[in-house]
C-alpha cells in the first residue's frame, strides 16, 4: 500500500507531491468501472480531462466552492488510494489547498473520511484511503467524492490535472478467503 | 506451339517465376482454350497467392480436377459453401470426389469449419481408407477426437493398400527416358531395390515432418526429391497454403512416386490411383498451410524457418550421417547428397530429405510442383507417356529400375517396396498413435509412445513440441520449459506449439525468457497469431491486462480458426472482470474446436465468479470430460461442487485431484477448506498440517489453520498461525483480513462475514 513518501510531505504534514505515480504492484485502477461528474466546469475543460491520461489537459472548475468530483460506481467497491496530479507552478492560484475526501452510498448520506491539505504541489500526490486502524486498509462504498474547499491564494475556481483510483486487486482464484502466494500453489491455482 | 508454352509455364513455375509463368499462360489459353490449361492457370494464380483470380475462371468448370482446384480457391477465399458444392455437386449425390483422398480430406476440412463434425469425421476416415499415408486427415481426426487407434489406420491392411496402389500405379508408367531427365540430378544412387524402402521412408519422413514444420501451413516438400530429383521434388512441394495443390500434378508425382518404388514400365495409369497417393500427401501440406496462413509472406518465412529447421535439425542429429546431413543441409542439392543415400540407411534419407526440405525452404517458399507440372505436360502431351518416369529412373543412376532390371527387379522391388511400407507406416502409427493419445489428454501414455521413436525422429521440431505440450498438460512446466527450448533449438523458426511454450513461460513466471521469445517470434513471423499470444501473455504476466487483450486481438484477426487466441483473450477479459466480452471470446474459440478444454474451463470460471454455480459446475464438467487427467480441472470442479453445497462430492474429487498428481497442493488445501466449513475441523488440520510441510511458505495456509482454531477458540494457537501468516507478507486485502479477525479473537464470532 503506497504510503505518503518523504518527498511529498513538508514539516507541516502538507502535501507538495511526487514527480512520479508510484502505486504498489497489488493495487488496480478501479476508476473505469465508475461514472465521473463534475459539479461544474469551464467548457473544453470538463471531467474528461481528469481522466485523458494526459497531463496537458485539465479541468477548470465554473462556479461556487467547494468545486466537487464524483466517482460513482455500480457497486460496492474496495478502493484503497487515490492519486491526484496537480501543479502550482503552472496552476497557481488555481491550485488546490484543502480538500476534502467523502465517501458513502450516494449523494444523500456521503460523509467526510478524509481532510488533506497542499502546499504549493506539483506533480502526483498520493492520498491513501484508509484510516489510521490497519484493519481498515480500504473504504467499501458506492461513491466517493472529492471536494476542492480552498485553493492557493484563494482562487476561485480550481484546476486538476489528473485523477486515478486505485483499489486492491481481485483474488485470481475465485471463492477463496485468502491470496495464495508461495509459487507452488501459484502455478497450480489456475489453468490458461 | 502449345506443348512449348506449356512446357515453358511448368518450368517457369518450377523456378518460382510466377509472373512469367502468369503471362505465359494466359497467352496459352488465349491461343489454345482448353480446360486443362484454364486448370493451368488457376494453378498459376493460386502460386502466386491470387485464389480469386483461380475462383473467376474456374467457376462453373465441370471436370474433377478443375473442381479440385475450383474448391481450393474457394476454401482460401473462405468460400465453404461454394467449395463444398464445388466437390460434392448437390445434383449428383453419388460423384466421386475428385483426388479420391486429397478431395476427401478438403470436404472434411470443409465440414469441420461449418460445424458438421460427423460429415467431417466420415471423410477423413474415407480419405485415410484411399490413402494411409495421408496423415493430415487422420491429424484432424485427433483434433475431433474421433480417431482410431493408429495401429488400425496404419496397419497391414493399409501397408496392403498402400503397395497396391504403388504397384498398380507403377505398372502404368513407362519407363522410357524422356529428355527432360538430364535436367534433373540424377543421383538416384539408388538400386532399384533400395529405392522402395527409401523412398517410403522418405515419404514418411517428409510427410512426418511436413505436420511438424507448419506453424502456418506453409508447405513444404515433400520428401521424395533426394531420390529422383528435381521432378520428384517438385511432386511433393506442397505450396504454401494459398496457391497449391496444382490438381495437374497428381499424375506427374505418381509417375515419381512409382518410379521410386517400382521402377517398372507401365502402361495405363489410373488417374484415381495416383491422385490418391500424390494428392494425399500433398494435400496435408496444402491444407495445413490453408489451415493457417494468413499471406503469401509467411510461407516464405516458414519457407526460411522450415530451412533453418531443417538444418538445426542436421545439427541436432546424432546420427551418424550427420555429416552428411551437414553437406547436404549446405541446400545443395545434389548428386552427390543423392549418391550419399544409396548406401545409406534410412537415417541418411531423412537427413537427405532434411537437405532437400532444407533447400526447398530456402529458395522462395512457394514451392510448387514445378517438376510434377512438368512431367505432367508431359504426360498431357505425350501420350504414350514418354515423361519424366523415365527421368526418374534415369535419375537412379543408371542402375535404375529401368527396363534392364525390370524383369528379375520385380520382385525384388515388391518386397522392397512392402517392407519399404511397412516401416513408413510402422512410423506413422507410432506418431499417429502419439498424437492420437495427446489430444485425448492421456498425456503420460503419449509421452510413453513417443520415447519410442528413433532418437533422430524424436530430435525434431514437431516432436518435441508434443512433448513439450504433454508435460504442459500434465501441468509439469518445468519439463514442458526443458522440452520446448530443445524444440527450438532443434528448430528455431519452428512456430507450432509456441503459444503453449508462452504460456509454460507465463506459469513459470519467466519475463525474461518469455519477452524474449515473444521478441524472437514476432521478429520470425508478425503474421502468426503464435507470435501474439506470446507477446499478450508477456503483457498479461505483468498484469497489464488491457495492452494483453489487444495482443490477444491481433492474434484472433491474425487468424480466427486458431482456437487458444480467442481462449487467452477471453482470460484477459476475466482478470478485466469484463464478463460479457470474456464470454464471448471463450464461445468463438469453442466455435473453432469444441475439444477446447481451455474454453470451457474459462467459461466455468467466469460463472463461478458470477455465483451461477450450477453453469459452472457444468462447464467444468465439460472440461473435465474431455481432460479427465488434469488435477487443476478436478479442483475447480470440486469448488463449483462445494459451492452448490454438494459437499461429498466435492471431497469425493478433491480426493481423485489429490491422487492425480501429488505435487498440486491446491486439491489439499480446498479439501481443507471445505472440511472446515462442514466443521470437520479436525480433518482440515491434518491436510493443512501436511500442507505445510510441502509449501512452508504459503501464508493462506496459516491463515487457514488460524481461522480455524478461532472457531475452536484456541485462541493462542490461532493467534500463532495468524502471526505466521502476516509474517510472509501476504497482499493487502489479506492483511485486512488477518488482523481483523486477530482483533475479534477474542470477541465472540457471531456475525462475522468473512471469518
Amino acid at each position: 500500500m503506497a504510503t505518503e513518501s518523504d518527498g511529498e510531505e513538508d514539516t507541516a504534514g502538507k502535501l507538495t507531491g511526487s514527480q512520479h505515480l508510484e502505486v504498489d504492484d497489488d493495487l488496480r485502477e478501479m476508476a473505469k468501472k465508475a461514472a465521473w461528474s463534475v459539479s461544474s466546469c469551464k467548457p473544453g475543460n470538463g471531467v474528461l480531462a481528469l481522466r485523458d491520461d494526459n497531463l496537458d489537459t485539465y479541468w477548470q472548475s465554473d462556479g461556487a466552492q467547494p468545486h466537487l468530483v464524483n466517482i460513482q460506481f455500480q457497486k460496492k467497491v474496495k478502493l484503497q488510494l487515490l492519486v491526484l496530479y496537480v501543479d502550482f507552478k503552472l496552476d497557481e492560484s488555481y491550485t488546490p489547498s484543502k480538500i476534502s475526501i467523502r465517501a458513502g452510498d450516494g449523494f444523500h448520506n456521503l460523509k467526510e473520511i478524509k481532510t488533506v491539505e497542499f502546499k504549493k504541489p506539483v506533480g502526483w500526490v498520493h492520498i491513501p484511503l484508509s484510516g489510521t486502524d490497519p484493519r481498515e486498509t480500504f473504504i467499501h462504498t458506492f461513491m466517493l467524492q472529492l471536494a476542492v474547499l480552498s485553493n492557493h491564494l484563494n482562487g476561485r475556481d480550481t484546476h486538476v490535472r489528473q485523477i486515478k483510483i486505485y483499489g486492491p486487486r481481485p483474488n485470481p482464484v475465485p471463492h477463496q478467503p485468502f491470496h495464495f502466494i508461495s509459487k507452488e500453489f501459484i502455478t497450480y491455482s489456475t489453468l490458461k | 506451339m502449345e506443348t512449348l508454352m506449356v512446357d515453358r509455364v511448368q518450368s517457369s513455375l518450377r523456378l518460382f517465376m510466377y509472373r512469367n509463368a502468369l503471362f505465359l499462360c494466359e497467352r496459352l489459353c488465349a491461343e489454345f482454350p482448353s480446360e486443362l490449361n484454364l486448370q493451368l492457370l488457376a494453378t498459376c494464380y493460386l502460386r502466386n497467392n491470387q485464389a480469386y483470380c483461380a475462383y473467376h475462371i474456374l467457376k462453373g468448370s465441370k471436370m474433377p480436377q478443375s473442381r479440385y482446384l475450383f474448391a481450393i480457391s474457394c476454401f482460401q477465399m473462405n468460400l465453404l459453401r461454394e467449395a463444398e458444392t464445388a466437390l460434392c455437386p448437390a445434383n449428383e449425390p453419388n460423384a466421386e470426389v475428385p483426388n479420391g483422398a486429397a478431395g476427401h480430406y478438403l470436404l472434411g476440412l470443409i465440414y469441420r469449419y461449418t460445424g458438421r463434425r460427423t460429415c467431417a469425421v466420415d471423410h477423413f476416415m474415407q480419405a485415410l481408407a484411399i490413402d494411409p499415408l495421408l496423415w493430415a486427415a487422420y491429424e484432424e481426426l485427433c483434433i475431433l477426437g474421433a480417431a482410431e487407434e493408429a495401429s488400425e489406420c496404419f496397419n497391414d491392411a493399409a501397408a496392403f493398400r498402400v503397395q497396391q496402389q504403388q504397384l498398380s500405379e507403377s505398372s502404368s508408367q513407362n519407363l522410357t527416358i524422356g529428355t527432360e531427365c538430364q535436367s534433373l540430378p540424377s543421383s538416384m544412387a539408388l538400386g532399384s531395390g533400395d529405392t522402395s524402402p527409401r523412398h517410403s521412408k522418405q515419404l514418411h519422413a517428409n510427410n512426418t515432418r511436413e505436420t511438424l514444420s507448419h506453424p502456418h501451413g506453409t508447405v513444404m516438400v515433400a520428401g521424395h526429391p533426394p531420390i529422383g530429383g528435381p521432378s520428384n521434388i517438385s511432386q511433393y512441394y506442397t505450396p504454401p497454403a494459398v496457391t497449391q495443390l496444382s490438381g495437374v500434378a497428381p499424375p506427374p508425382l505418381c509417375r515419381n512416386a512409382q518410379l521410386y518404388l517400382n521402377a517398372i514400365g507401365g502402361d495405363g495409369y489410373t488417374k484415381s490411383n495416383v491422385n490418391a497417393v500424390i494428392q494425399a500427401p500433398r494435400r496435408k501440406f496444402v491444407d495445413e498451410g490453408k489451415l493457417r496462413k494468413v499471406s503469401g509472406r509467411l510461407f516464405s518465412d516458414s519457407g526460411t524457418r522450415r530451412s533453418t529447421r531443417l538444418s538445426g535439425e542436421a545439427a541436432a542429429n546424432t546420427n551418424s550421417n550427420a555429416s552428411q546431413l551437414g553437406g547436404n543441409g549446405a541446400n545443395h542439392f545434389s548428386a552427390k547428397s543423392l549418391g550419399g543415400l544409396s548406401s545409406s540407411s534410412s537415417k541418411t534419407n531423412s537427413a537427405v530429405l532434411r537437405s532437400v526440405t532444407l533447400r526447398r525452404g530456402q529458395s522462395w517458399a512457394n514451392e510448387n510442383f514445378d517438376e510434377g507440372r512438368r512431367s505432367q505436360i508431359f504426360y498431357d502431351s505425350c501420350a504414350d507417356n514418354t515423361v519424366t518416369t523415365s527421368s526418374m529412373s534415369a535419375l537412379a543412376d543408371g542402375k535404375c529400375l529401368e527396363q534392364d532390371k525390370m524383369g528379375c527387379g520385380i520382385s525384388a522391388h515388391d518386397s522392397r517396396l512392402a517392407s519399404g511400407i511397412r516401416e513408413f507406416l510402422g512410423l506413422l502409427r507410432t506418431l499417429g498413435e502419439g498424437y492420437r493419445l495427446s489430444c485425448l489428454y492421456r498425456s503420460q501414455e503419449a509421452l510413453e509412445v513417443y520415447l519410442r521413436l528413433s532418437q533422430h525422429q524424436f530430435n525434431t521440431g514437431w516432436v518435441l513440441s508434443q512433448v513439450g505440450k504433454a508435460h504442459f498438460e500434465l501441468v509439469d512446466y518445468f519439463e514442458a520449459d526443458r522440452f520446448f527450448d530443445l524444440a527450438r533449438r532443434v528448430s528455431p523458426y519452428t512456430l507450432e506449439g509456441m503459444d503453449i511454450y508462452s504460456t509454460v513461460l507465463y506459469h513459470l513466471e519467466e519475463e525474461m525468457k518469455l519477452s524474449y521469445l515473444a521478441q524472437e517470434l514476432i521478429s520470425v513471423d508478425r503474421l502468426s497469431p503464435q507470435a501474439w499470444c506470446a507477446m499478450g501473455n508477456c503483457y498479461s504476466l505483468q498484469k497489464d491486462h488491457e495492452t494483453a487483450v489487444k495482443n490477444f486481438q491481433r492474434a484472433v484477426h491474425v487468424d480466427s480458426r486458431f482456437a487458444y487466441a480467442h481462449t487467452l483473450c477471453g482470460h484477459e477479459y476475466v482478470a478485466l472482470e469484463d464478463f460479457e466480452n470474456g464470454i464471448k471470446c471463450y464461445q468463438s474459440a469453442l466455435q473453432v474446436d469444441e475439444r477446447h478444454y481451455n474454453a470451457w474451463y474459462g467459461l466455468g470460471v467466469v460463472y463461478l465468479r458470477q455465483e451461477k454455480f450450477e453453469f459452472a459446475e457444468h462447464h467444468f464438467r465439460k472440461a473435465f470430460h474431455i481432460n479427465p487427467c488434469s488435477s487443476v480441472l478436478m479442483c475447480y470442479l470440486g469448488m463449483a461442487l462445494h459451492s452448490l453445497k454438494r459437499d461429498e462430492e466435492a471431497l469425493e474429487i478433491m480426493e481423485k485431484a489429490i491422487s492425480a498428481d501429488k505435487k498440486n497442493p491446491l486439491p489439499m488445501y480446498q479439501k481443507a477448506n471445505i472440511l472446515s466449513s462442514l466443521e470437520r475441523f479436525d480433518e482440515a488440520l491434518k491436510e493443512l498440517e501436511q500442507l505445510k510441510e510441502y509449501a512452508p511458505r504459503e501464508s493462506s495456509v496459516y491463515a487457514l489453520m488460524g481461522k480455524i482454531y478461532k472457531r475452536l477458540n484456541v485462541h493462542e494457537k490461532a493467534m500463532f498461525y495468524f502471526g505466521i501468516a502476516l509474517d510472509l507478507k501476504p497482499p493487502a486485502a489479506d492483511v485486512a483480513t488477518i488482523k481483523s479477525a486477530m482483533e475479534k479473537l477474542y470477541l465472540p464470532d457471531e456475525l462475522e462475514d468473512t471469518l
